[in-house]
């Protein structure tokens, strides 16, 4: 449709043209006249010329300076006229077309735009929902990873406070030996111990008594 | 011990270790070789023999078994039959956690020859770590009647005890 639209106006712009071509070569025409030819005989050649005469001079007479003048002003005028109705009409064809390439190309933008936007939005779209499904998916993950790790912490704390309660309860047997080592080391002479080791040898009496007479 | 000098003496409770002893054998001697020197200066004549400065531990042992050392049979058999023993009573070696005093050396030493072996020495070692009691080595045993067995022993009780303490 945009395309006949167009063909028609450059159709009636070259109408214009040659239109204007054949004024400017019809003017020119009329601009500069016709001759006319000789008749034989010396009479006649005479009367001719004297008729030749007469119509130079009629013709000079009808068309002299001021007619022409007058002629080529009326020539001008219509001239002009022509010329500004053609370029009115140029105007408005020209105004029309604008109006309809303007026309043409807001649809065309628009339509691109319209697609762009609605492209756009799907695009927006998808990223939303991926961006979505990655979030959920990385929700669960971390809450995966919570989890694991939630239940790995309590395992390694509840195996680290049997490790600490076990090192407690058997280095604290040897901090006690050693508290006890350390108070009582120098406090009893071997007279004091007397008693004990005689006890202690009197319990084993029989093996050692065996061993002596072995 | 198998072998054992074949007189039984008695041994003062002076006389704990087997250097006691052979300080006891060398001490007869010596009064020995002075009583021999006596009695050559007497040239074949009665002598009245004038002993010298005799160690408590060797007038202990006189005086206990009855021995007269004036008596030249009697010196060679003692320096003969304690030299045996030397060699051959049996030695416990004791480690105690402090030095030990010769007192109570010789009450330990007295009940060991009285209960276990009359001729019993003993040889004695010093080890602070055991706290209390003593490292006892038997010819071919060792008993640990020290404090610091004693306490890893009984172990198990501070841990039992830790235990229901912690656990309410």
């Amino acid at each position: 449709m945009t395309i006949w639209w167009l063909a028609f106006i450059l159709g009636a712009l070259a109408a214009v043209f040659f239109g204007f071509v054949w004024v400017i070569v019809t003017l020119n025409r009329v601009g500069g006249g016709g001759g006319g030819s000789g008749k034989g005989g010396k009479t006649k050649q005479d009367l001719d010329k004297a008729y030749s005469d007469m119509a130079e001079e009629d013709a000079a007479h009808l068309f002299n300076k001021e007619f022409r003048e007058e002629l080529r002003n009326r020539g001008r005028l219509r001239f002009e006229k022509i010329i500004d109705e053609n370029a009115m009409f140029l105007k408005q064809d020209l105004d029309m077309t604008i109006s309809q390439l303007n026309e043409y190309m807001k649809q065309q933008i628009t339509d691109k735009l319209d697609a762009e936007f609605t492209e756009y939005a799907r695009a927006m779209k998808e990223a939303q929902e991926l961006a979505l499904t990655t979030l959920q998916k990385t929700a669960a993950d971390i809450e995966t990873q919570r989890a694991n790790m939630a239940a790995t912490l309590q395992q390694d704390a509840a195996a680290r406070e049997a490790k600490i309660m076990k090192a407690y309860e058997e280095n604290m047997a040897k901090i006690i030996e050693h508290y006890v080592v350390q108070a009582l080391g120098d406090q009893f002479d071997l007279k004091a111990q007397l008693p004990y080791i005689v006890a202690q040898v009197e319990a084993n009496k029989q093996n050692i008594a065996e061993d002596m007479r072995l | 011990m198998s072998e054992t000098a074949a007189p039984s003496y008695i041994l003062p409770a002076a006389l704990t270790g087997r250097a006691d002893l052979a300080r006891l054998v060398r001490e007869i001697e010596t009064v020995d070789g002075e009583l021999e020197a006596q009695k050559v200066r007497a040239r074949g004549e009665q002598v009245n023999y004038r002993l010298p400065n005799m160690s408590k531990p060797l007038s202990d042992f006189l005086d206990q078994n009855k021995q007269d050392i004036t008596n030249d049979q009697t010196r060679m058999g003692l320096v003969e039959n304690l030299r045996k023993l030397k060699d051959h009573a049996p030695v416990v070696h004791m480690t105690f956690a402090v030095e030990a005093d010769p007192e109570s050396l010789m009450q330990l030493v007295e009940y060991m020859r009285r209960e276990l072996h009359p001729y019993t020495l003993i040889s004695v070692g010093l080890q602070p770590a055991l706290v209390a009691g003593a490292y006892m080595r038997t010819p071919n045993h060792v008993h640990d009647f020290s404090i610091r067995e004693l306490l890893s022993s009984k172990r198990d009780l501070i841990v039992q005890d830790l235990e229901g303490l912690l656990r309410g």
